[in-house]
């Protein structure tokens, strides 16, 4: 398996990106990237060519993550004033603002098949989950507090839910806190199942296999990523190789590889079978926040694709294979 | 050694010797070092207490066999045997840290330095691992310790600062750091960690320099940087806080080219970001306005974008501002504090955006965002008055500020805060108690003294307090809202041309250019500071400001503007610049009274009399419909205009045609009372009265006692003089009445001292308070020290309060001031530039030279000083008093030459003096000095013909011709003999009330000119006239007493004497100070009448006249008589200093004076 450069585009925003995402193909149009930056934009490129689509402001603050419904016709952006915005991608209109207590937004994630939304709560220590039909707010997982409630706990900012990711099978979601503790819910009973353990520093990324559904993959501060068996709450395995935070971590639409993204300017794409990195990029200059693998589907979708944006402003294009 | 080995082998010493011989020789080998180990082993053997022969062994064991074990074993018994055995110490703790046995070798240090105080190698490893184990107190105690050992190793030094400094005593680090850095100037950590500890004790500058000298050995060093940053950001904020905006903008321009680099190297670490984010969030919240003024004045798009780039220069910074808080905060999103800033950086944006515009959605962004750090930390009390601040609804506004005070109810900010609110909501009574509240926790907050002086009219304080209480505020916190209102206040207390409201409003307009009101607020500093142009300058500001601004401003403001500028551009002088404003106004229909002025005012300057007149008719005109302080102010204004254009009668017609309803002011009453002081006639009597009665304070009553007096010298004065008499009774009632008005005392002073009375200059210096140099005001019409000076001058006698040289007989003495000379070289001091001091200072000298005969140092210094003030250029000016000044002072020059015997000087003064248009009344001295002169040189020719031209001249002054009169009878000049007593006379009928004196003077002069012609009998005659005419002057008693004696001596019968004895007594009567001879005449008088007692008494008395050093010899020889005389009659009532022997006076007579024949021949009857 390997990397091969497809295109960049520098200065894709004004600012630092943070977030990306693709949108999956529908009927009419090939899938599309989604990225959202520090210049309070979200933009819309079209994928190989990375042709800029469309910008969409409304945002206050910087956007800290992007999200895309699994039918490809929905997106969602969450920025740091706490509003995710939920727009119809072809169109741009606004299907709906969802306001979140401030700190209580940070990561965004459709659900497999598309009827909730999963939000990262931030300092709430729980996920939020919104009906993306009537987009009423549906259920808060929290996380449990080790000693019973206490309503003026500092220790509940230790718990700040930076991450979120669905099971493929959309029963189970984990989520990543900035103590290093990942936390898995049952999503059918909104019940909390157990904690996985392992990392010291903040959890900022976690992705399942598509492949086997107990497998989670979490990328932290502390330099690692992480394969957990999410079932059986144990660690399986850490890899190490990248010399700073792990800032992203996606699994390949085929499960044999994992590409993380980190502040070592590098990009690194890790066989499982063998477990360790086979491949780095470096073609960033400055921390990569985020990667993404393209999902499957679509009618002219040849080959994988992996996307990585940066601080240095730029997009980057993968051929992967 | 293998021999004697061989012959001794159970020598423990000789294996020893052998073996380290082996091993040093062996270098790098390895069999040498085998052998060298058995011999060891051996030695070790015999004398198992060597510990070197375990050390050598552990060598072995560890760098050779590598057999780890067995070396720790032999080390620790070399070190049992021996605990200062630093070798075998160092290479046992190595051996366990490579083992990682680090309890097993604190053990091991630990025995050893209790085993031993002198090993030092233990008490360093012991604190390296104490400051390892976060022991900060034992590592304290080992690492003193060790230092005793290696006093200059830079590591333990360094170890030690650390030690300290997490114990908190931050002093004692920064020292140990110190010494570490001397030591090695490479220790970045010590550094890095000196300049953290000075920033942590708000040395800022201390820690920036520490950190520079880190990053000068280390330039990556990222703490350093991050730490240089920060000290930046703590210099530039004190700066700020100082009000030195340019300044702390350049050194966040500094601090943020650091922050920024080292945020780009290492760029996920969250605290640097945030620091970059703070750097840019001060830089916005202080980046100044700076204009060229000459550029932007006439050109309102060059303003208009010289304020947008400002203000762009600041959003930008706030922006990149809000950029690096988000990246910080997107890398550690459960900082609650960064939410925070987020919120404060956005509610700038906000303002900076859109000034007037609320936008609903960025007040919700930042409320939203503080509201996010509140989520994290709820219990932060900081963040809940973070919300109240910035939300933008009331009530959420209260609720967070009362949460915050819930939690913490010594928050001053928040009080400060919820009285802000309260008071916006109308609330004054709770927000005066909260606004309370708060000032009393923390009086250093800026906020409630605002918001006392805003409050100034239901707290009933006194203007002035507000101004006090607001500018506490302003040094406390430069904020510009808090500087506007401060000038504002000015306004009111009449503090405009203060410093502080400069400095105030100098930094509002740099921090707000783009509000009118603090361009026009700047006008009216300058304008108050009489800086004309700058304050139009400042009003053309204001209406560009106006101009670009979207906001609509009332058009009272603008107007107010206009008419400011129209003011200041009249008021420096361009009357045509103030006439085109004033015209512009004139078309919107926007003249109000004072623009009427301004433009009536402008005409005039302009020349245009007629239109000025006509629209002051238009002002008249509107005078019922105004308010009464604008009435006043118009009415004195339309006088005073009228007065200059059309004269004083126009005035006195206009007024008496106005009803008097109009005059009731104060100043209105000043106006009308100048008029009516100008106006012979007593037209406006009643009108001026009536309005005077609108004085109200004591300031003001007394200004116009001064004007009435001033009045007074006009009214009842003739065509040539003015009527001091007059002034001076008026002012000497209204002194009785108000005791404390300088002013008056000083015009009191100064009339005295020009009215021709006796005595009157001593009064004059009497009446006048005499302060402090540097607190006489200089608005008088001659200030106190003038009038002193002048004063001291006027009467001869002044300034020598011991009579040594002459005996002044001036029975007036001023003995308030005997050191006027002092006191006006102290005011000359002060003010180098005070010409008038300078020139009072040369007559005080030359009274000084005069009674002191002209020493010839005082004539030096004379001299130097009339050099000074004669190169003045104020005498180039034309008025009369400066002409005057400097003939007096060409005529002291010349005296002065003369007195130095130094004529054609003399000459050459004098006749540039008698050059300068004068009236003759004056430039008759200078010839009569150019008389003496050449009467001195015995140039007869010319004495006749200046004294010819002093008859012609003429003086009313007495002294000039009785001055005349004796040149005249000394070189028989006797041309017009008549002349000078016609003259004489003719001056003294004008002169007044002292002619009796003047004629007694006169009298002496003649009475003198007949003795010296030997005449006695006449001289007699005159001296009694002289007498009889000034009764109280003692000097003309002596002259009378010693001519009768003389008189009686030449036989003309005891008549003569009985009139000298008579005479004579009378000297005593009336001088202050016994004259000398006096008393002596006296005794002979009465003697040779026959009264030997009285002879006696007048003798011992006249011992008394003299100064001791100057007692004649006769004195002394006719004491002795008395002596004699006490011997015989032996009486009761004799002195201690007459009942010496009679023999010793005589001898003290001849001492003095030895060769008189008479005292030698007593001497010898007296010894027979």
């Amino acid at each position: 398996m390997k990397l091969s450069g497809l295109k960049s585009v520098d200065n894709a925003h004004d600012e630092s990106l943070w977030a990306v995402t693709w949108v999956p193909a529908t009927a009419t149009r090939s899938p599309l990237l989604l990225t959202g930056s520090l210049d309070e934009t979200v933009k819309l490129w079209k994928s190989d060519d990375l042709v800029l689509d469309r910008t969409n402001t409304g945002h206050c603050l910087g956007v800290a993550s992007v999200a895309a419904h699994p039918l490809g016709s929905i997106a969602a952006s969450s920025s740091l004033d706490s509003f995710v915005r939920v727009f119809d991608v072809d169109s741009n209109a606004t299907i709906a603002t969802l306001e979140a207590p401030p700190s209580e937004v940070w990561q965004l994630k459709f659900d497999p098949k598309g009827s909730l939304l999963a939000v990262a709560g931030g300092s709430s220590a729980s996920v939020k989950l919104w009906d993306t039909n009537t987009w009423e707010l549906v259920a808060t997982l929290s996380i449990p507090r080790p000693e019973g409630p206490k309503p003026t706990d500092r220790s509940s900012s230790k718990k700040f839910v930076l991450s979120v990711a669905w099971s493929p099978d959309g029963k189970r979601l984990a989520c990543g806190s900035m103590d290093g503790t990942l936390s898995v819910f049952d999503v059918v009973r909104a019940k909390f199942i157990h904690h996985l353990e392992g990392h010291h520093m903040p959890v900022r990324s976690l992705a399942y296999s598509p492949y086997d559904p107990r497998l989670l993959f979490s990328a932290s501060d502390d330099a690692h990523v992480h394969m957990y068996d999410a079932d059986g709450g144990s660690l399986v395995q850490a890899m190490s190789g990248h010399a700073s935070w792990v800032l992203s971590v996606d699994v390949s639409p085929d499960g044999a590889a994992v590409a993380t993204g980190s502040s070592d300017k590098t990009v690194r794409l890790w066989d499982l079978s063998m477990r360790a990195a086979v491949q780095t990029m470096s073609n960033h200059t400055d921390q990569v926040w985020g990667v993404a693998f393209r999902p499957p589907g679509g009618s002219d979708v040849r080959g994988g694709r992996l996307v990585s944006v940066s601080d240095d402003k730029s997009i980057a294009l993968y051929d992967y294979s | 050694m293998q021999e004697s080995l061989d012959a001794q082998p159970d020598d423990a010493s000789l294996h020893f010797d052998m073996g380290v011989f082996l091993w040093d020789k062996g270098g790098e080998a390895k069999e040498p070092k085998e052998k060298a180990a058995e011999h060891f082993v051996i030695s070790a053997k015999l004398n198992p207490k060597n510990g070197d022969a375990f050390k050598f062994l552990g060598h072995y064991y560890g760098c050779v066999a590598r057999d780890t074990q067995r070396a720790i074993k032999c080390y620790q018994r070399a070190i049992t045997l021996n605990p200062d055995d630093s070798d075998s110490g160092e290479a046992l703790c190595d051996l366990l840290d490579e083992g990682g046995k680090e309890s097993l070798e604190v053990a091991v240090c630990h025995e050893a330095s209790e085993r031993s105080p002198r090993a030092f190698w233990a008490f360093r490893r012991l604190g390296y691992l104490q400051v390892h184990r976060k022991k900060w107190t034992d590592a304290v105690q080992s690492l003193q310790h060790a230092i005793r050992g290696y006093p200059t190793c830079a590591d333990l030094w360094e170890a030690l600062g650390l030690a300290y400094q997490r114990l908190g005593r931050f002093t004692a680090a920064l020292k140990s750091y110190g010494r570490a850095i001397e030591l090695d100037h490479s220790l970045v950590f010590a550094l890095v960690e000196s300049g953290n500890i000075s920033l942590t004790l708000a040395a800022s500058k201390k820690g920036v320099d520490h950190f520079r000298l880190a990053l000068e050995i280390s330039p990556c060093c990222v703490s350093a940087h991050y730490g240089l940053a920060f000290g930046l950001l703590g210099f530039a904020k004190e700066c700020i806080n100082r009000g030195a905006y340019q300044w702390g903008a350049s050194l966040l321009e500094e601090a943020s080219e650091v922050a920024r680099a080292s945020a780009y190297v290492v760029k996920n670490i969250s605290s640097i970001w945030k620091l970059h984010a703070d750097i840019q969030l001060a830089y916005a919240r202080c980046y100044p306005w700076n204009a060229e003024v000459q550029v932007l004045v006439s050109d309102k798009e060059a303003f208009k974008a010289s304020i947008l780039s400002w203000r762009k220069t600041c959003l930008l910074a706030a922006r990149c501002a809000r950029f690096s808080y988000q990246r910080a905060l997107h890398l550690a999103p459960w900082q609650p504090n960064i939410y925070a800033d987020i919120a404060v950086t956005s509610d700038l944006i906000t303002s900076l955006e859109n000034n007037y515009k609320q936008d609903s959605n960025a007040r919700k962004l930042s409320e939203k965002m503080s509201m996010g750090a509140l989520l994290l930390e709820g219990d932060n009390y900081e963040f809940w008055v973070a919300l109240g601040y910035l939300s933008g609804h009331n009530a959420l506004k209260q609720h967070a500020l009362i949460r915050g005070l819930q939690l913490n109810v010594s928050l001053a900010i928040a009080w400060g805060y919820l009285g802000k609110l309260y008071r916006k909501e109308g609330e004054k009574i709770l927000a005066r108690q909260v606004f309370d509240r708060a000032r009393s926790i923390d009086p250093g907050l800026a906020l409630p003294w605002a918001s006392m002086s805003a409050e100034c009219h239901s707290r009933e304080l006194a203007p002035v307090e507000a101004f006090e209480s607001c500018l506490r505020a302003v040094q406390i916190m430069p904020l510009a809202e808090f500087q506007i209102g401060l000038t504002k206040l000015a306004l009111r207390t009449g503090d405009l041309s203060s410093s502080q409201v400069y400095g105030a409003i100098k930094q509002a307009v740099q921090r707000s250019p783009q509000y009118p009101e603090s361009h026009n607020l700047n006008g009216l500093v300058f304008e108050a500071r009489k800086d004309y142009l700058s304050a139009a300058a400042s009003y053309r500001f204001a209406r560009h400001a106006i101009d670009i601004s979207s906001q609509n401003f009332p058009n009272t403001q603008i107007r107010d503007v206009s008419i400011n500028l129209a003011r200041s551009l009249s008021k420096a002088g361009s009357a045509v610049d103030a006439l085109q404003e004033c015209e512009h106004l004139k078309k919107e229909g926007a003249l109000d009274i004072e623009g009427l002025q301004v433009y009536a005012f402008s005409l005039w300057q302009h020349g245009e009399n007629d239109l000025a007149l006509s629209v002051a008719r238009s002002l008249a005109a509107s005078l019922s419909s105004m308010e009464k302080t604008s009435v006043a102010t118009s009415i004195c204004f339309i006088c005073r205009l009228l007065y200059y254009i059309c004269g004083l009668d126009a005035v006195t017609n206009n007024i008496v045609k106005m009803p008097k309803e109009l005059f009731q002011s104060s100043e209105v009453s000043f106006v009308l009372s100048a008029i009516h002081a100008l106006n012979g006639h007593n037209h406006l009597g009643s009108v001026v009265s009536s309005s005077r009665s609108f004085l109200t304070s004591h300031e003001e009553i007394t200004r116009m006692h001064f004007l009435i007096a001033l009045g007074k010298l006009v009214k009842n004065g003739s065509e040539c003089c003015l009527g001091i008499q007059s002034g001076v009774a008026h002012l000497r009632k209204a002194l009785h009445m108000y005791p404390s008005s300088n002013l008056m005392r000083n015009l009191l002073g100064y009339l005295l001292l020009s009215c021709k009375e006796l005595n009157s200059c001593h009064l004059a210096v009497r009446c006048c308070k005499l302060d402090p140099p540097d607190l006489s005001n200089q608005e008088d019409l001659k200030s106190a020290s003038d009038i002193h000076g002048a004063g001291s001058v006027s009467c001869y006698a002044i300034g020598n309060s011991n009579p040594k040289l002459t005996f002044p007989t001036c029975t007036k003495q001023c003995r308030t001031n005997p050191d006027s000379i002092r006191y006006l070289q102290k005011c000359l001091h002060q003010n180098p530039w005070n010409h008038n001091a300078r020139y009072l200072l040369v007559l005080n000298f030359l009274q000084k030279a005069r009674e002191e005969k002209f020493p010839h140092h005082l004539c030096v210094t004379i001299n130097r000083l009339i050099f000074l003030a004669l190169s003045n250029e104020l005498h180039y000016k034309i008025e009369v008093s400066y002409q005057y000044q400097q003939f007096q002072l060409l005529l002291c020059a010349s005296e002065i030459s003369l007195q130095c015997g130094n004529r054609s000087t003399c000459i050459t003064y004098a006749k540039k003096a008698a050059a300068i248009v004068l009236p003759d009344d004056y430039l008759f001295f200078a010839h009569l000095l150019l008389c003496r002169a050449h009467a001195m040189k015995g140039d007869l020719l010319n004495l006749q013909e200046e004294y010819t031209r002093c008859l012609e001249l003429r003086t009313d002054c007495h002294i000039g011709w009785i001055c005349l009169k004796l040149v005249e009878s000394q070189y028989q000049l006797q041309i017009n003999s008549n002349a000078i007593d016609l003259n004489f006379e003719r001056s003294v009928k004008k002169g007044g009330n002292l002619w009796k004196m003047w004629m007694a003077v006169y009298n002496l002069v003649r009475g003198l000119i007949s003795l010296q012609n030997r005449d006695l009998l006449s001289a007699e005659e005159l001296m009694a006239q002289a007498c009889s005419l000034a009764d109280s002057e003692s000097c003309l008693h002596l002259c009378h007493g010693a001519i009768c004696m003389e008189l009686g001596r030449q036989c003309h019968g005891s008549l003569f004497l009985s009139r000298a004895a008579n005479s004579l007594s009378k000297v005593h009567e009336h001088s202050m100070i016994p004259l000398p001879l006096a008393r002596i005449l006296l005794a002979q008088a009465e003697g040779s009448l026959g009264s030997k007692e009285k002879w006696a008494t007048n003798l011992r008395l006249e011992w008394y006249s003299w100064p001791p050093e100057q007692r004649p010899a006769e004195l002394s020889f006719l004491i002795h008589l008395v002596a004699r005389q006490l011997k015989a009659g032996s009486n009761s009532q004799s002195t201690v200093v007459f009942s010496t022997s009679p023999r010793r006076w005589v001898l003290q007579a001849i001492h003095i004076n030895p060769s008189s024949m008479r005292y030698w021949r007593v001497l010898l009857k007296l010894l027979e």
